[in-house]
């Protein structure tokens, strides 16, 4: 007894049990939800069997339901573009600028904090700002591309479904890139100037300096920060809501909105959860190589 | 249906030892109500009404959020908690009715002097009508019209006494009304993939004979190929395909669309915001002397299946019911009856409008009655988007979307 006392207070059951609460917060509050999701995903639900756990049983029929539907290829697509581009377009603009911030010029840290405002703002309220500037008769954006003589005649990039899933991919890139600047600043900070130093003195140039002692020394920053993106981009719905409902007939659609629509507007939550289901092998799949990828720098 | 049971139970076990106790003490009876009115809105201002009235029932309400009416219900119906009175939108009635969430009140209303089945337009009624029996009653309603800018129609030599009246004058008027050079569209309407797109198609597709049964008629192939034309000539912004009504009518009100196609919610804001003269015309017909349709908006009431004490939740509505010739002068809202006037406002360019609107409900169609109608109003809604930008063709994509229907009918 008093062996496991002493353990409990000092030992492996102390060590038990500081893995044990967490994992036990981690089960109640994501993985029960998770586990129901999955479970749904193979039921056959409406809205008035959504109190009861207790519901008929219909193996894979929601998924080869939704794989036989037409819009659901496109879909997919849509997304994995959507996430590429986005994450992409932030992560390049925003090392960009935390390298631009880097060389500290005066009021740089000011500048800095004030581009975080984007990130501060909530997502419907950027979605109904982006809404008017990418508007198609009076938009702000279709001006300045006039003006400046890019386009000739305005680009409806709602209602285009050529331009649509840009439309929101542009937002939500705006949206994203002082995030990943912030991050990104933080781990550039993080690097001994000497290094520098030392290659500068050996003659490295510029460019050298940048690909053999910043990237390399980033890496678990930008691991973090894609595996982040990906999480924040696959989890983006307020501007899709805000910007173009998904339309014009699903080119701007993707994954998470589509599932909201199937099981809030349509009712059907056996198929939305069949579509977060799909999405959590994804997002599984991306944080296997992401934890893969860091464990070296983890470990130290 | 486990939880459901035991609470069921619960409630049952709960009100016969609570019974006796009540009547001797002669408590008041509490009726829950829920609705997405605010403070200014009716639901609210009603109840704190009849609450001075100490009927002996007591009224509590509950804001709820529009895009949760359903599942906020759904939810809490399941589980047993549900309120006993509700404000829906009308295509989701049928959903609850058919499923017997909310009561049949066809014999309270037979009994009732201030309820009568009569007194309202057909259109609000059959939302509430479910196999012949009603299982709700209609708040307010509202309905779509054609708003013009009689100034504009000047302009071009139109009449502004003689708006279009067929399709085809439609056409031909917003040709003229067109004016690129000065950022004029000849029309505003809104083809938005949600409920917006169904509820302003329909309409058309009624008025040439087809339905949301019967989507890939030859008369709702044609109002699909007028509006791909609209869009096509540019008679009407792209932007039509992702734009709302209420942003659509905007473009009127600010002058950059000649005609726009909205209901009398709009009302207030063009009064303010329109610097122009304006009236409302019925929504043009494909030929002179066909039918005429339009769409039907607005909330019914309902009392759930599951309340305690449905005879006092019907004298709650029947107050509501009794209240009815309030709703437009208090509230701004129409009434679902044709046998109240609406008064005049005193701004007789609102009143003209309103005129037509009230002549406009005569012809307005619910959408549905039908338990599963998200999914059909989605295959309309992917059927209008997919002809308009092109991807299909009208005769396509409406079959498309009556093969979608015809499985959720069965």
């Amino acid at each position: 007894m008093k062996r496991i006392l002493a353990s409990v207070t000092d030992g492996k059951g102390f060590d038990i049990g500081l893995v044990l609460l967490p994992l036990a917060f981690l089960f109640i509050m994501s993985g029960l939800p998770l586990v129901y999701n999955v479970v749904m995903s193979f039921q056959e639900v409406d809205m008035f069997s959504l109190g009861s756990f207790v519901r008929p049983f219909v193996g894979f029929k929601n998924y080869v339901d939704l794989f036989s539907q037409p819009e659901t290829r496109p879909i997919l697509l849509n997304t994995a573009l959507f996430v590429s581009s986005s994450i992409a377009g932030q992560f390049l603009i925003g090392f960009g600028l935390a390298l631009f911030f880097w060389m500290n010029f005066p009021g740089a840290s000011w500048l800095r904090g004030l581009f975080l405002v984007s990130w501060v703002m909530p997502g419907l309220v950027v979605g109904a700002i982006w809404n008017w500037i990418l508007s198609g008769d009076f938009g702000v954006l279709n001006f300045l591309l006039r003006e400046t003589g890019v386009i000739e005649g305005n680009i409806f990039w709602r209602s285009d479904p050529n331009y649509s899933l840009w439309a929101v991919i542009i937002a939500n890139i705006w949206l994203g890139t002082s995030f990943n600047m912030i991050l990104l600043s933080v781990g550039l900070s993080g690097i001994p100037k000497d290094l520098y130093e030392a290659a500068e003195l050996d003659g490295a140039n510029a460019l050298q300096r940048f690909f053999t002692i910043t990237l390399p020394m980033m890496r678990s920053t930008i691991g973090a920060i894609i595996a982040l993106g990906l999480i924040f981009t696959l989890q983006q719905f307020d501007l899709f809501a805000g910007i173009t409902s998904g339309g014009p007939n699903n080119s701007s659609n993707v994954t998470q909105y589509w599932a909201w629509d199937l099981s809030f507007r349509q009712y059907d939550f056996a198929k939305g959860a069949t579509i977060s289901v799909i999405m959590i092998v994804f997002v599984m799949l991306a944080s296997v190589v992401y934890v893969r990828s860091t464990r070296h720098e983890v470990r130290g | 249906m486990g939880i459901r049971r035991y609470a069921i139970l619960g409630a049952f076990a709960l009100a016969s030892v609570s019974l006796p106790a009540f009547s001797a003490s002669a408590e008041d009876v509490t009726i829950s109500v829920w609705s997405l009115d605010r403070d200014i809105q009716p639901a609210p201002n009603l109840i704190k009404d009849f609450n001075k009235l100490n009927t002996g029932i007591k009224v509590e309400y509950r804001q709820i959020q529009f895009d949760d009416v359903v599942s906020e219900a759904m939810r809490a119906y399941s589980t047993g908690q549900a309120p006993d009175i509700i404000a829906v939108d009308n295509p989701e009635h049928a959903l609850f009715s058919s499923r017997g969430a909310f009561l049949d009140l066809t014999d309270m209303i037979a009994k009732s002097s201030v309820v009568k089945t009569e007194n309202y337009f057909p259109g609000p009624l059959a939302s509430v009508t479910w196999e012949g029996k009603y299982y709700g009653i209609p708040k307010a309603t509202n309905t779509i019209a054609l708003y013009y800018n009689k100034d504009m129609f000047k302009a071009k030599g139109l009449d502004p006494e003689k708006p279009p009246q067929t399709w085809n004058e439609l056409l031909e008027a917003a040709r003229k009304l067109t004016d690129p050079a000065a950022n004029v569209y000849g029309l505003a309407f809104s083809a938005k993939a949600n409920e917006e797109g169904t509820f302003q198609f329909l309409p058309w597709a009624q008025m040439a004979g087809g339905g949301y049964d019967k989507i890939n008629s030859e008369g709702a192939v044609k109002a699909l190929d007028i509006w791909k034309r609209i869009l096509d000539e540019k008679l009407a912004s792209p932007d039509t395909l992702t734009r709302g009504q209420w942003d659509s009518t905007g473009t009127f009100n600010s002058g950059n669309a000649a005609m726009a196609i909205s209901g009398p919610w709009e009302l207030d804001r063009m009064i303010q915001e329109a610097k122009f003269d304006w009236g409302v015309t019925l929504l043009p017909v494909p030929e002179v002397g066909a039918e005429r349709s339009s769409a039907m908006g607005d909330f019914n009431w309902a009392i759930f299946a599951s309340s305690e004490h449905p005879e006092e939740a019907f004298k709650v509505l029947e107050y509501f019911v009794s209240q009815d010739d309030r709703m437009f002068k208090d509230f701004g809202q129409l009434p679902a009856r044709s046998d109240i006037a609406i008064p005049p406002t005193g701004e007789p360019k609102k009143d003209a409008a309103l005129k037509v609107f009230v002549e406009q409900l005569k012809y307005a169609k619910p959408r549905g009655p039908h338990p599963e109608w998200p999914k059909i109003s989605k295959a309309i809604q992917d059927a209008i988007q997919a002809a308009l930008t092109g991807q299909m063709s009208s005769k396509e994509a409406l079959d498309q979307a009556a093969e979608k229907i015809k499985a959720v009918l069965g």
